[in-house]
């Protein structure tokens, strides 16, 4: 089986949340980035490092599997390439692409279909169920029908089912856990519950080095002039505005107390 | 200009539309105040007759109906298909999708079919004209805004952020016009091994009182209490995302960005930071009490009510005191 991995660079989430939880989170001039310099480094999106350990996972039952990743980004993106070899991944591609044009799924999905197609011979394409950046989620739906392939998102756990030659998918939905099946090729978008990526072995870390991704133009693969029905504009703080009354009380249940009158005071409670 | 606001919704089993669908109904409501365009709604189901007369109480003045019994269950392969249907044959520019568990595939994949764009966790459009459509969407966790710019001549599908807006008041004067539609649909390509049953018992986006609990807890038993605080109170118990990948609580109760998003009267935070993806779940409750013994955690930036304190000991007091 030849599983293709789809992987984004993306700032450090929790460096960003540390500077909006304490207010100090700022947009960069230019409007599309924020202040935070180095302090917040690039690191490889987390569903996207879930969906490469999905990819092992599988590769480790099924003889013969072999695992490709794939970036979209500027200078920096092949760092997530290096992190996916060194986690397992047999061969990797950056098509590099203007990082303006990262808050568009439509254009990222038909670079992705037809990095897909030139390959040949992909059976699975996987990828993490949304960028922690934009938080949209809409690459991995739009590649399934950019490629007329079955799709399945929220997967916790990957197996190929050799009886019927076809995909078995533990998926997370509010009412629980509930098991699909699909014939390849086919996308699936892993999330959180998938366990945690393994660490990358060092040895394949140095051997990276030597392995450097095959690189593409985004505009050698988009099929003529690139359709740019969309872009990100501006990028805003919102402000949140603290006005929290804080409970006094000598000890914890003095506290409970008076928490308890005022929710009753309130008509809060119905007990 | 009069193209209409278009409102998708899936009909389940129960056969009533879901919340997302109410608030959505509201956004499009607000938008028509702003644009002089009519609401319509597409309904997708397998027994729409009630939803039909729900929505057109809700504002919508035309109702597309495809009714199927394949289409129970949410279809990603079928509701496409319908849902693509509908919106060729209302003509429709703004097409707006509420809350459901099936939006990451549902509006990403609809908006390709239709040739389109798609914009999720939306929390308003501002601007359209008729070159471009200025969209604002909750992005990094919801720590920021983006601002899209949408080309205007393809439709646009619109993934609404959970409470972006407020159900719309019934009128039950109300009347519509009901289009029925017919597809030949197939089975899915995706099949069901075995399928999650719904429970029966309340649902934790449709609770009054939600008490939830984060690392403070500092470990899974402790998280006892916040069942056994919830249940006192005849509410129900919620996670945050950490303690939930810590197996502490299953994902089904997780409350966030990534998990189910609330809007009850009464949120009670316990040993929760306040990080901007759990409050995404969780910001538009009604009064946020928070229980956090570090006084500068940001959580205290969203309460209404807070208690400096360890959570483990003043839970425990709660308990107590309300059996």
């Amino acid at each position: 089986m030849h599983i293709l991995v789809a992987a984004k660079q993306v700032l450090d989430p929790d460096g960003i949340n540390s500077y909006a939880l304490w207010g100090r989170l700022e947009v960069s001039e230019d409007g599309l980035g924020f202040n935070t310099g180095a302090t917040v480094p690039q690191i490889i999106n987390a569903y996207d490092e879930q969906a490469m350990e999905a990819a092992l996972q599988i590769a480790e039952v099924q003889e013969g599997t072999r695992v490709t990743a794939v970036t979209v980004g500027s200078d920096t993106a092949p760092d997530v390439l290096k992190r996916c070899y060194a986690m397992g991944a047999e061969n990797t591609i950056h098509v590099h692409d203007d990082e303006k044009q990262s808050g568009n799924p439509f254009r990222i999905s038909q670079i992705l279909a037809t990095v897909a197609k030139n390959l040949g011979d992909v059976d699975l394409i996987l990828c993490g169920r949304q960028g922690s950046d934009y938080d949209q989620g809409a690459v991995p739906a739009i590649l399934s029908e950019d490629l007329g392939m079955p799709f399945i998102t929220m997967a916790s756990q990957i197996n190929f089912d050799e009886q019927t030659q076809s995909l078995h998918v533990d998926v997370v939905t509010p009412n629980g856990p509930e098991t699909l099946a699909c014939n390849l090729p086919a996308v699936v978008a892993v999330s959180n519950e998938i366990g945690q990526p393994r660490y990358p072995s060092s040895r394949r870390m140095i051997q990276s080095r030597r392995n450097p991704p095959t690189v593409f133009r985004a505009d050698e693969l988009l099929p003529g002039p690139a359709t740019e029905k969309m872009s990100i504009k501006l990028l805003t703080v919102p402000e949140v505005q603290g006005n929290c009354e804080i409970i006094e009380g000598v000890d914890p249940k003095e506290k409970a107390k008076h928490l308890l009158q005022i929710l009753r005071e309130r008509g809060d409670l119905n007990v | 200009m009069s193209d209409p606001i278009l409102v998708l919704a899936h009909i389940d089993e129960t056969s009533q539309i879901n919340i997302g669908a109410r608030e959505a109904l509201g956004f499009a409501q607000n938008l028509s105040e702003n644009t002089g365009r009519p609401v319509e709604c597409g309904l997708i189901g397998a027994d729409n007759s009630s939803a039909t007369a729900e929505v057109t109480e809700l504002g919508a003045t035309k109702v597309y109906t495809i009714e199927d019994s394949l289409l129970a269950r949410f279809s990603g392969d079928n509701m496409v298909s319908a849902a693509a249907h509908i919106v060729s044959s209302s003509g429709a520019r703004i097409v707006l999708i509420g809350r459901h568990p099936s939006t990451l595939e549902f509006i990403p994949r609809l908006s390709r079919r239709i040739d389109g764009t798609c914009v999720m966790n939306v929390t308003r459009i501002e601007t359209i004209n008729e070159q471009y459509t200025e969209i604002e969407a909750a992005v990094y966790g919801g720590a920021a805004r983006a601002l899209y710019q949408i080309d205007s001549t393809s439709p646009v599908v619109v993934g609404l952020r959970p409470a972006a807006a407020e159900a719309p008041t019934p009128h039950p004067e109300n009347s519509s016009d009901i289009v029925e539609l017919n597809l030949e649909l197939l089975a899915d390509r995706v099949r069901v091994i075995t399928e999650a049953t719904a429970d029966e018992g309340p649902r934790l986006e449709n609770a009054e009182i939600v008490v939830s609990g984060g690392r403070g807890l500092q470990n899974a038993e402790n998280f006892a209490l916040v069942r056994e605080l919830a249940n006192l109170l005849k509410g129900m118990p919620g996670a945050s995302r950490a303690i939930v990948d810590e197996y502490w609580a299953p994902p089904t109760e997780q409350i966030g960005l990534t998990g189910t998003t609330v809007a009850p009267a009464l949120y009670v935070a316990a040993g929760i930071s306040g990080a901007s993806q759990h409050m995404a779940g969780c910001s538009n409750a009604r009064l946020i009490v928070a229980i956090n013994s570090d006084p500068d955690a940001p959580i205290f930036k969203y309460a209404d009510v807070g208690i400096i304190d360890d959570c483990l000991a003043v839970l425990p007091e709660l308990i107590e005191l309300l059996r």
